[in-house]
């Protein structure tokens, strides 16, 4: 028993850390300004540079307890604080650092400041494992950012602030905003009548079901092959190829019923049966609720005159 | 005064009420419900589904005052009916039909001949066939992927698909697809009858040889994988109905398997129906929408049960002349188990009182149970 609840609980540790390091493996830097004078401001109103993190998960993740770094040296470098709610990242969601080495301005206010040439370094909660990095490139100006193409991947590209498209500076929404579904639009524009769709989808539908039904064929070939040879061997015959062993595969579904009619009849066996015969075990546990003494009533004692 | 406060109470206790709210639709949607719950009781038509989708319909069309803020509505969040309603909108419900319809499914016939898979593929031809009539009406791609997947036959994967997909054209969907599934004895006999000559029908099947217990272990676990690989946008519905089967066959869970496919599935079919019902209020079905949805379930009926049907004859002629499939099961391509099956088991012996099609139906028809979710998760996969 105690076996089996430490087995359980490896089982369940090992699932849940599991599925911590999956959850922050998933976090990226997505998006860094060095030189902030016309950006965002921080809440006292200053306009200190930033670093943008990506929650690329579809679901949320606390990142309390990480580390932000600029010096491998020195990977604990800056920690997020715990007991902030407001470390949780919602699904596909971002979060702003101010890095102005002003900690004790809040929770979203680093202890280091960055500036171009010099790598951030995103570490797990372990100080140890280094979850993403980027190095900000020299030639990066004032009120430019320097962000990833797409949110969570992509390249990294300078971002100018121009109307442009894909050259807007987004702290804290998403790098390309989209105003519609783009595999939609392009199924509009491009499978007006459903044709393209249809082709693709029945040849994936075809070829999953042609997979299984060519799998399934061939692991019947060798079930019935190996059933065939063991029963063979039981018999002390030595089959000599499998091309001999199918042609002794003459029991089907009719012969057996045959044979089942005719012992049914010589039995003389009948319809209305008083109990079932069967090749499960039968296993009655014991329950003093089932008990058959206590549906018993003693039977009450005649009284005896004295 | 006294008598003032009284009234006026009166008067708001008026205004919250349903005849104070009553508005056409309503009426027109309970006796919908009344309908169905006459169709499930009286004709016996699915009576499991229509049931608790029509009292779902009578339960989301009694007429409320929304602004009163009761909180008492299918669309008012942290209502009861809501929380309940959020296996359906989250999608959670489907799937877990799917586990207890792998507990109840025995893919023995699908296993001893593995051919009769390519007939379930070749009935979703009716999901995209209704897909480019859809498309053809005016829908948007999404619209129309969500709607044409009433052409697989599955209640559970119209639902699953369509909370993705177009979530405010669900419940006519569902209903719709609930509906279709409910008159398949109507609907198919006809098409077969009109796609096959009498000699086919007359077409007898080799028996299915016996299928070893190690191959009912193996085909959920490389099915799941197999299929799961190709269409990882399908593995909520494909997993689980793999798993549940898996339970079946093991032989250790029987437990396991007792529970998912009588308790668990009963319960969720509870939910899931009087949720379905209950999300067709007025104001959301009876649109111009609702009526081409409808009209489009039943071409995709039509159409995957044709190609169903035409598949197997085109596909008799590279087979050889003893192993020759009688086209009848063709229609049980779409996945109404056993519904579609038994049909075909029931026209066959119509022809041919001696030849009893219907384990051999039931390969196509659980191989269609496949094949739709595969097809649900590819329209997903493209369109989400």
């Amino acid at each position: 028993m105690i076996k089996k609840l430490l087995l359980l609980a490896a089982v369940v540790g090992f699932t849940f850390s599991a599925s911590q390091a999956q959850d922050r493996k998933a976090l990226r830097l997505n998006e860094v300004m060095v030189t902030n004078t016309n950006s965002i401001t921080d809440d006292y109103g200053q306009h200190p540079a930033w670093i943008e993190l990506f929650n690329s998960n579809f679901g949320p993740v606390n990142i309390r307890g990480m580390y932000l770094t600029t010096d491998k040296n020195q990977p604990k470098m800056y920690s997020i604080p715990v007991g902030d709610e407001l470390t949780e990242i919602g699904k596909r969601q971002h979060v702003v650092f101010f890095a102005d080495s002003m900690p004790n301005r809040g929770t979203f206010h680093t202890s280091f400041k960055i500036k171009p040439g010099q790598t951030i370094y995103l570490y797990d909660a372990d100080g140890i494992s280094l979850i993403d990095e980027v190095t900000i490139p020299e030639e990066i100006l004032a009120d430019q950012s320097f962000a990833r193409t797409q949110d969570g991947n992509g390249e990294w590209k300078i971002r100018k602030g121009t109307e442009a498209d894909n050259d807007y500076i987004t702290p804290s929404s998403a790098n390309i905003i989209r105003d519609a579904n783009h595999k939609i639009e392009d199924f509009k524009k491009m499978d007006e009548n459903g044709f393209a769709m249809t082709i693709m989808a029945m040849c994936i539908v075809f070829s999953s079901l042609l997979v299984l039904c060519l799998c399934f064929y061939g692991i019947g070939k060798i079930g019935s092959a190996i059933s065939k040879v063991n029963k063979m061997r039981s018999q002390g015959k030595v089959p000599t190829d499998l091309g001999s062993v199918r042609e002794t595969e003459h029991d089907s579904g009719e012969e057996i019923a045959a044979i089942i009619m005719a012992l049914h009849e010589h039995f003389d066996a009948h319809d209305l049966e008083s109990a079932i015969l069967t090749i499960n075990k039968v296993k009655r546990a014991y329950s003093p609720w089932s008990s058959k003494i206590y549906n018993l009533r003693q039977t009450p004692p005649t009284p005896t005159r004295k | 005064m006294f008598s003032d406060f009284l009234l006026n109470n009166l008067r708001q206790f008026w205004e919250l009420t349903g005849f104070a709210n009553a508005e056409v639709g309503n009426f027109v949607m309970l006796a919908v419900g009344l309908f169905f719950i006459w169709l499930a009781i009286k004709k016996n038509f699915e009576p499991m589904l229509l049931v608790p989708i029509g009292f779902g319909i009578l339960i989301g069309n009694v007429p409320f005052n929304t602004s009163a803020g009761l909180e008492v509505g299918i669309y008012e969040e942290g209502s009861v009916l809501n929380i309940l309603y959020n296996g359906v909108s989250a999608g959670w419900y489907p799937p877990l039909i799917f586990l207890g319809i792998g507990a109840m499914t025995d893919f023995s016939a699908l296993i001893a001949n593995p051919k009769l898979m390519l007939i379930g593929a070749a009935a979703q031809f009716g999901i995209f066939g209704a897909y480019m009539v859809a498309l053809a009406i005016g829908f948007e791609p999404d619209q129309a992927g969500a709607i044409a997947i009433i052409g697989g036959a599955d209640g559970p994967t119209a639902i699953f698909l369509s909370s993705k997909l177009a979530p405010n054209l669900m419940g006519a969907i569902a209903v719709s697809a609930y509906s279709y599934m409910a008159l398949v004895p109507v609907i198919q006999p006809p098409i077969m009858r009109l796609f096959t000559t009498k000699k086919e029908r007359l077409i007898r099947m080799k028996p299915a040889r016996a299928v070893s217990q190690n191959e009912k272990i193996i085909f959920p676990i490389v099915g799941m994988l197999l299929t799961c690989f190709v269409v990882p946008s399908a593995l909520p519905l494909l997993g689980m109905l793999f798993f549940g089967n898996l339970l079946r066959e093991c032989g250790v869970t029987t437990r396991l398997a007792k529970t998912a496919s009588n308790a668990l599935t009963d319960i969720v079919t509870i939910l899931l129906g009087m949720t379905v019902g209950a999300s067709t209020q007025a104001s959301q079905f009876l649109t111009p929408q609702t009526i081409f949805i409808f009209f489009l379930g039943f071409m995709a009926f039509i159409i995957a049960s044709s190609s169903g049907v035409l598949f197997v004859k085109i596909f008799n002629l590279v087979l050889p002349k003893d192993k020759k499939i009688n086209p009848l099961i063709g229609n049980a391509g779409v996945s109404a188990v056993p519904m579609s099956a038994r049909i075909s088991n029931n026209l066959g012996l119509e022809y041919d009182p001696s030849n009893y099609l219907l384990m051999h139906a039931m390969g196509p028809n659980v191989a269609g149970v496949i094949g739709s979710a595969v097809a649900a998760g590819v329209l997903l996969g493209f369109l989400a």
